[in-house]
């Protein structure tokens, strides 16, 4: 019981200010401050604080930009699916570890599907060349005579009837590119097909020129230069020529030229 | 004052005015966080400028604590202060950051001699009566007040929290809020001293 001698303690104005006194001790506090001057002063001023407070509290005020942004984000949030309301199907541990693991296996089959066809073409087309230039390095051999030696178109065709299952033409002399000539033919195989090679002279270097169908040869060799050869190649309709020999590209492509614009 | 990193998702206060709605089954659900939290913006906003004195800072406060309340909404009870809860939450994420681990480095003011004496030398109540209305000098007032006795003061005076309430978001015993409360008005009262035109 608080007398009117003794003053109200400043954890009980305080408690009063703010609702926290219980109904019986608001009530002792009531009948006191009706006669007691200085603690009823005490009193007013300390809510008379507590609402200038709250005032000045609140002029801190966020501004409406920020308050627009967090409401969107708060709509926003509320509205995305929570991971633990999706579908309440629950793979096996084991399934899980794969499942884990299948974007990882995803993407390894994606590079797989796109890096190994082109991976094994790239080294298709290597051992291509490596083919077609082995066949012409053979060609150069002293010892290495071809079986048809003549510079003539019209004995040279006809040599390979019978002996290829395809047809194809040769250009006049003065059709093919300046200071070129035709040395020979000889019979090969390339891919494990029959081919044709054309021997020529172009000036002192010597180039082959492979003939084969293009059924079976639908890839083309990588235009390229390897040890100093370089390597071309043209495709008609029915026919795929490949030209190799230590020359400048641009001689071969107008040997190619030549050769292709006869064919049918 | 070694600083507490308080992650965990604050206990639930019963039988506050600010109820909340839930599913039928009893389960939070995120409209009913949405339906809320929207009403705090304002109020979460508001504490996070006092708590940073930064806007950046206090949008991004703000914004984690949204999300972090957001993801635990699941273990808050049905029938509990809501608000309390999203405070604490403001207040532990706020421990956790930068400025506010800077700003818990200011030492307990249950530690300081000094200010007792000052406070005793403060305002009569007459003179503070007169010069309460000017609410900008008590703003910059509360500037300089410890944040440690201004958290405790703002969330009584300024978002009417009940003591339990504020004991429950700072994490300290009850009589401890009181004790802040009422240093921090005698503080106040010493602060704005020379605007009343008393003694220094």
């Amino acid at each position: 019981v608080i007398t009117a001698s003794d003053h109200l303690q400043p954890g009980q104005i305080d408690a009063f200010a703010d609702h926290e006194l219980p109904p019986d001790e608001v009530h002792i506090v009531e009948q006191h401050i009706a006669d007691c001057h200085p603690c009823s002063l005490q009193l007013l001023a300390a809510i008379e604080l507590k609402q200038a407070t709250a005032e000045a509290g609140r002029r801190l005020d966020p501004s409406p930009a920020m308050l627009a942004r967090l409401t969107a984000q708060l709509h926003q949030d509320t509205r995305a699916p929570k991971p633990q309301e999706q579908p309440q199907w629950k793979p096996s541990r084991g399934l899980r570890s794969l499942l884990a693991l299948w974007p990882a296996l995803a993407a390894a089959l994606l590079l797989a599907a796109v890096f190994v066809p082109v991976a094994l073409l790239r080294r298709s087309a290597a051992v291509q060349s490596a083919e077609l230039l082995d066949q012409h390095l053979a060609t150069l051999s002293s010892a290495a005579t071809p079986q048809m030696l003549s510079t003539d178109r019209h004995t040279v065709k006809p040599w390979f009837e019978g002996k290829l299952p395809f047809s194809f033409n040769l250009p006049d002399a003065s059709a093919l590119p300046p200071d070129t000539a035709l040395k020979g033919a000889d019979l090969s195989y390339l891919n494990g097909h029959p081919a044709a090679i054309l021997l020529f002279a172009m000036g002192k270097h010597q180039v082959s020129v492979f003939v084969v169908e293009r059924a079976s040869f639908m890839q083309a060799p990588v235009a390229s230069t390897r040890s100093g050869f370089t390597l071309r190649s043209v495709a008609t309709r029915d026919l795929r020529l490949i030209a190799i020999g230590d020359v400048d590209p641009p001689q071969l492509n107008r040997l190619l030229s030549s050769l292709a614009s006869v064919q049918n | 004052m070694a600083t507490q990193y308080i992650e965990e998702v604050p206990k639930p206060l019963r039988g506050t005015a600010m109820d909340s709605p839930h599913t039928t089954t009893g389960a939070p659900s995120t409209a009913s966080f949405e339906q809320l939290a929207l009403p705090l913006l304002p109020a979460l906003l508001r504490h996070a400028l006092w708590l940073t004195q930064n806007e950046a800072e206090a949008e991004d406060l703000t914004q984690e604590t949204l999300s972090k309340a957001l993801r635990a909404f699941d273990s808050f009870t049905p029938d509990t202060n809501f608000k309390a809860w999203i405070f604490r939450i403001l207040r532990n994420t706020f421990l956790t950051s930068r400025t506010g681990i800077a700003a818990m480095r200011t030492t307990f003011l249950e530690d300081h001699e000094g200010l007792e004496a000052s406070v005793a030398a403060g305002p009569t109540p007459e003179e503070t009566l007169i010069h309460l209305d000017d609410a900008a000098t008590v703003q910059q007032a509360l500037l300089q007040l410890p944040p440690i006795l201004r958290d405790c003061l703002l969330l009584c005076d300024v978002e009417d929290l009940k003591y339990r309430e504020i004991a429950s978001i700072l994490d300290v015993p009850l009589g401890t809020v009181m004790s802040r409360i009422s240093r921090a008005r005698a503080a106040l009262r010493a602060h704005l001293q020379p605007h009343f035109g008393g003694r220094p």
